[in-house]
């Protein structure tokens, strides 16, 4: 136990900055370029499942249901190496970009379902109100609908956060630098696997934990508003 | 006022109406009453078009503001193809137009030479029809849970529709290039003025910031009203605006609907509460079974029910 503690500390000592720096840094990046884009595109594929043109509508929908109904992994595959064989252009961009693209979409999919449910929720009688006194459907969802929404939608955009947070591991098979790489690496220099996944597991959690402490905060915040 | 013609609803396999009829003169006041779930929300909502009605039309004021019901204009559904092929089959007139179904009309819309039915059709909705939201800005509606927007406060609640509207419409006078010395900012004083003015009617003008979160039933309600009041409507349509409030605050909402109809408003009442009815009503239409089965004065329909269901719904109700 002695030696596994202060194999640790001297790991750190040793090799902190490539999980602090590196790791953490890059797997923070990664969640929160997945779950920003992600929320834009997961808002413009929410719209565009409520619209008006049927093929955007089917379009939509099937590419939502291919990327609920399989694995992030194989999407990321399909990114990094499928992808550009069938359009050779994507060969000359760096796997990183492959992988956000793919982690973008991955979100957008669980965000356009977080978003129309959080429209779903509110109350049909608030629209037919709206409705009733002559506003237009656009103004009714601008000024009525999606102020009541956000209030479910953004809760449930945190726990996107930190599902991604935890998902862009899977990012490491591709060595981009995210902390799984980080441990991968360190792994590879000193052999001591159990003390390396101790840290990275340490720092995932000190991640998810204190970004859920955040968003109750929030949230309560936000109920008092 | 308003005309209801011949108006079928089917909730996919369940037919609420069945071809429903009715006209509402202008400063009159009209209760729909019946059993739960004989239609009365149903034909209501079809009115300002919250529900689509099957078949038939809705006019207000010599305006179409349904889609055109080819069944109630015989010289239209006779220029279609469908009803030629039935007569060349040898049918009377009366026996085709019965015999033709939406369906072979809805095939038709989209054949191959827009002439005649297609032509007719869109001819006639060109010239009688009005958008719904045009509709639906003279036809104020109260609903049985209030439906107060929660996220704005009792004030924003009632100036919500006319600051949009009336600046949508500003927008377009500006771009047809018409003279207006309206602004944004005067649309938004004129309706913060006229919701004071409206909440100082019903003695709540100490609730304009809340939220209506912090408001009873009854006050909600009333605000409910007003709310549509502010839109200047022509006709108020009420949807059993009593039937979720607390007993004792059933008086207040009441006391103000009452006040409206003396004062003149058209309004069209779904109501269980018979003795208002009876009060403020000059007609009152008893649905059932997706029909209209009686209507009348209230005396009429009260003292002297003639429908069996009536007499027992009123024995059940009074
Ligand atoms: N959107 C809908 N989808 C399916 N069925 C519906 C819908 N709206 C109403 N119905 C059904 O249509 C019938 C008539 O409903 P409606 O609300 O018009 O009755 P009602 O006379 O207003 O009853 P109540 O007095 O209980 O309010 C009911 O059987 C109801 O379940
Ligand atoms: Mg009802």
């Amino acid at each position: 136990m002695e030696t596994f503690i202060s194999n640790i500390i001297r790991i750190m000592s040793r090799y902190g900055h490539v999980f602090l720096l590196e790791g953490v840094a890059y797997t923070l990046l990664l969640s929160l370029i997945a779950v920003a884009g992600g929320s834009v595109l997961g808002a413009l594929f929410a719209f565009g499942k409520r619209g008006k043109i049927p093929p955007l509508r089917i379009l939509i929908n099937a590419l939502v249901e291919i990327v609920r109904g399989t694995p992030l992994l194989l999407q990321l595959y399909a990114g990094v190496f499928i992808l550009p064989r069938l359009i050779p252009a994507l060969n000359e961009l760096p796997d990183i970009v492959s992988v956000s693209v793919v982690l973008i979409i991955n979100s957008a999919a669980y965000v356009s379902e977080v978003i129309r449910s959080g429209i779903q929720a509110v109350d049909i009688g608030q629209t037919e109100a709206a409705r009733s006194l002559g506003l237009s459907e656009r103004t009714t969802m601008w000024n009525v609908v999606l102020p009541q929404a956000v209030k479910n939608i953004l809760p449930a955009l945190g726990n996107e956060f930190i599902t991604v947070i935890k998902e862009t591991s899977l990012a490491s098979t591709f060595y981009v630098g995210d902390l799984m790489t980080s441990y991968l690496k360190v792994r590879g220099n000193t052999f001591l696997t159990l003390e390396c996944l101790t840290i990275v597991g340490i720092l995932y959690f000190i991640l998810t934990f204190t970004l859920s402490k955040l968003l109750a905060a929030a949230e309560r915040r936000m109920k008092h508003a | 006022m308003l005309d209801i013609c011949n108006i079928y609803k089917d909730f996919g396999s369940l037919k609420v109406l069945k071809g429903v009829s009715a006209h509402v003169e202008k400063g009159e006041v009209i209760s729909l009453i019946g059993v739960s779930g004989s239609g009365k929300s149903t034909l209501l909502r079809c009115m300002n078009l919250l529900e689509t009605p099957t078949f038939g039309e809705v006019w207000m004021e010599g305006k179409l503001l349904t889609q055109p019901d080819p069944y109630l204009h015989p010289e239209i559904i006779r220029a279609s193809k469908t009803f030629e092929k039935l007569k060349a089959a040898g049918l009377a007139d009366e026996d085709a137009i019965r015999k033709i179904k939406k369906e072979d009309l809805l095939h038709e819309k989209h054949g191959a030479e827009g002439k005649g039915y297609v032509r007719l059709m869109k001819e006639f909705y060109a010239a009688n029809h009005l958008d719904a939201n045009l509709a639906r800005q003279k036809m104020g509606m109260v609903f049985q849970q209030f439906n107060l927007f929660n996220n704005l406060s009792v004030k924003d609640n009632i100036t919500l529709a006319p600051v949009k509207i009336g600046t949508a419409k500003l927008k377009q006078a500006i771009r047809e290039g018409q003279k207006t010395t309206e602004t944004k900012e005067s649309i938004k004083a004129a309706a913060e003025k006229k919701a004071m003015e409206l909440l100082a009617r019903i003695g709540l003008e100490d609730k304009a910031d809340s939220f209506p979160a912090s408001l009873s039933g009854g006050q909600k309600q009333r605000i409910a009203i007003i709310r549509a009041l502010a839109m200047e409507p022509d006709v108020m349509l009420f949807d059993e605006p009593t039937s979720a409030l607390d007993p004792e605050m059933v008086g207040e909402v009441l006391d103000l609907i009452k006040e409206l109809a003396k004062s003149g408003m058209t309004m069209v009442v779904v109501t269980h509460e018979m003795g208002f009815a009876r009060e403020v009503s000059d007609r009152v239409l008893f649905v059932d079974e997706g029909y209209i089965k009686e209507e009348g004065t209230p005396e009429e329909i009260f003292r002297n029910p003639k429908d069996a269901r009536l007499k027992d719904f009123l024995s059940k109700v009074l």
